[in-house]
């Protein structure tokens, strides 16, 4: 039997010897994919809303209709003046304020512009500007609805945006993939890494180090092993956002899949340094736990990069999470193939080369 | 043939440290000897094991098992050791048998080529076979991880501290299986902290602050004790150590068992002094003028512990 082969069926049969690890490799894709979307959305719904509504006209009661039916908002306050409606906001009862100024119906029969005001709490910012920008957009419905009805001279200037790959904005569309990313990072990192520090933590390290087995064989098994739990996990994640959520691979399985593989690379090659340089599990943990969290919240997963400082910009493109982001939100929204995302894939394939060549240089043999 | 020498071996971990081990001299090991090395914790021994089994490079100096470097040809010397460290080390989330077919098939050597070596031991773990190497006994791991040692064939074996922490009737069967071994023409290096096995080996080591005080047979080591040996006991046995350890001709006093061993400075003369028959009477006497009752006062001969504990002083 070529060592590979022994030390990859030692790898499997420690794998399986305790039931919470296979426990951990099903539910940990499950439970990310399946419960962190519903929780964690952008999408802002609930605003409370007070309408100051001074023109009392059958126009204004309309665009109040028209508001509470969007869904977004509740109405639950109608106070008279302004002052009283900002009085409720500074309590915190009041997200966004409308105010309707008197003779709108009258300003609009005559062909005039007429302006309404939106005031919005940014304390929690973004329910202020999200919910701020749904009732501007229901406005500007509202206002186009008019003009075309009363077949109006002057038609206004009607901006139409089209939200192109993800055309209802869906923020879980956004965050599905990241999710995908973070369930390859844990399954695929931090396994190898924990099994490799485990073994030294243990002392059965000390009778491999003794024996005739090749370092190289060693790390390769474990590597190649819990990549492999990697790509599964990953699969699972996949299946998930297709079904659940919709996700279409847009016909380009083999580019995620080939960027999945170089991206585990990359994990194995930084678990196999962070294991180089930590005794204890608790150590690799801690220094594994540091550098995820940098590679998830600055690599454009959760929030965009390009609102980033732009300093922090530049980081990113030191982080290889960005780019196996950005292949991955390309191919599943856009259908990208290779030659689009070619800058992505290179530099995470130089990314995966350089760690690898590091984690060789900073393994030391023997003390 | 000598299977392994050691030549002035030295390895410090610290700057600031004494080095852990620092031999000043040529050792060798001659083929199929037992030899156990003694010495108080920290004397450097699972250090010089360590250096042995190739694991860490000296600072300076060499050493040669079965004539290969251990710096240059740590390789080969991989396949024809092995290596029992003092510390559970086998994997506990594999079964017995699963470690044994493990470490078998990392030699390129499977159970049933070398299963006459270690029968005798492996019969004892036969009905745990499917057990976890983890939850297996003190004594049991030790003779699982002897198992998973020797079933490549190796032709120096490493144990160290073997017994630590086993029961008596198993640390009596582990020897008894060592010297089967021995007859077989292997090699053994073993250190240990209980006297009564260093007694068992064909030559000892004492170690301590990593170098060998004296390496001799057990005999000659007891023969070349030279110092005059009293065993004391009386009814307050804590007072009495305090007392003679306050005496001026007593070098040492130690809990021997339950008598105190005394060992007497060489130009003590007692006998001749106070007009005693012998230095036991007259030791027998100052006790009893300070006040204990039930003295009892005997010559005896020094064993491998009084050597090691004689040691230790200088």
């Amino acid at each position: 039997m070529s060592p590979f082969r022994y030390l990859f069926v030692k790898e499997f049969k420690q794998f399986v010897s305790n039931p919470f690890m296979p426990f951990v490799l099903i539910v940990l894709p499950l439970l990310l994919m399946l419960l962190v979307p519903l929780l964690a959305t952008m999408e802002v719904r609930n605003v409370r809303l007070a309408v100051v509504d001074r023109d009392h006209s059958s126009m204004s009661a309309r665009l109040t209709d028209m508001i509470s039916g969007s869904g977004y908002f509740i109405l639950d306050s109608y106070p008279s003046t302004y002052a009283e409606a900002m009085d409720g906001l500074s309590h915190g009862n009041v997200d966004i304020i409308f105010e309707i100024p008197e003779g709108l119906e009258r300003a609009v029969g005559r062909g005039e512009t007429a302006e309404v005001f939106i005031a919005a709490n940014a304390v929690n910012s973004t329910k202020g500007s999200i919910g701020g920008g749904y009732l501007a957009s229901i406005v500007s419905d509202f206002s186009a609805e008019v003009s075309s009805s009363s077949g109006a001279q002057s038609v206004p200037l009607v901006i139409s945006p089209q939200y192109r790959y993800n055309p209802h904005l869906e923020y879980r569309l956004f965050m599905v993939p990241a999710l995908m990313l973070v369930s390859i990072i844990l399954i695929g990192g931090f396994f190898a890494t924990l099994s490799i520090v485990s073994e030294k933590e243990t002392g059965s390290i000390e009778q491999i180090n003794v024996s005739p087995v090749r370092r190289r064989d060693f790390i390769l098994s474990k590597v190649v092993f819990y990549g492999l739990l990697g790509i599964f996990a990953f699969t699972l994640s996949f299946l998930i956002a297709h079904f659940v959520y919709g996700l279409a691979s847009n016909g380009g399985l083999l580019e995620i899949y080939v960027g999945a593989v170089i991206f585990l690379a990359f994990m194995a090659g930084f678990g196999l340094m962070v294991s180089n340089y930590s005794e204890t599990m608790l150590q690799s943990v801690f220094i594994m736990l540091f550098f995820v969290l940098i590679f998830m919240l600055m690599s454009g997963i959760f929030t965009p990069v390009s609102s980033m400082e732009t300093w922090s910009q530049y980081v990113t493109y030191l982080l290889p999470t960005r780019y196996f982001a950005n292949i991955l939100r390309s191919v599943c929204l856009k259908g990208s193939n290779f030659s689009d995302l070619a800058f992505d894939f290179i530099m995470l394939s130089v990314f995966a080369v350089v760690i690898n060549i590091f984690a060789v240089l900073t393994y030391r043999k023997r003390s | 043939m000598d299977s392994i020498v050691i030549d002035s071996l030295r390895k410090s971990f610290h700057e600031d440290l004494p080095p852990a081990v620092d031999m000043r001299s040529v050792i060798t090991i001659p083929k199929g000897e037992l030899f156990g090395i003694i010495g108080p914790d920290g004397a450097g021994k699972t250090t010089l094991f360590r250096m042995l089994a190739t694991l860490i490079r000296p600072d300076s100096g060499t050493a040669s098992v079965e004539g290969l470097d251990i710096v240059r040809d740590y390789r080969k010397i991989r396949t024809m050791i092995g290596y029992m460290p003092g510390k559970f080390s086998l994997y506990s989330d594999l079964s017995v048998r699963e470690n044994l077919e493990f470490f078998a098939s990392v030699f390129g050597k499977d159970i049933e080529a070398n299963y006459s070596l270690i029968e005798n031991i492996y019969c004892r773990l036969r009905p745990f076979e499917k057990r976890k190497a983890g939850r297996l006994s003190g004594g049991m791991k030790q003779k699982l991880a002897l198992c998973c040692s020797l079933i490549h064939s190796p032709s120096v074996l490493f144990l160290d501290e073997p017994t630590t922490g086993v029961d008596p009737s198993s640390r009596r069967e582990l020897w008894e299986n060592l010297g089967e071994l021995r007859t077989s023409g292997m090699t053994i290096v073993v250190s240990t902290a209980y006297m009564d096995e260093a007694g068992r080996c064909d030559r000892v080591a004492m170690m301590k602050s990593g170098r060998f005080l004296a390496v001799d047979s057990p005999a000659d080591i007891i023969s070349g004790f030279g110092a005059r040996l009293l065993a004391v006991r009386s009814d307050e046995m804590f007072r009495l150590l305090h007392d003679l350890r306050s005496l001026p001709f007593v070098r040492k006093c130690y809990t021997f068992g339950d008598m105190h061993h005394v060992i007497l400075n060489d130009d003590a003369d007692l006998s001749a002094q106070a007009g005693y028959g012998s230095d036991a009477a007259a030791i027998a006497s100052i006790l009893e003028n300070r006040g204990h009752s039930g003295v009892v006062v005997k010559d005896v001969e020094a064993s491998l512990e009084d050597c090691y504990m004689n040691l230790e002083e200088k």
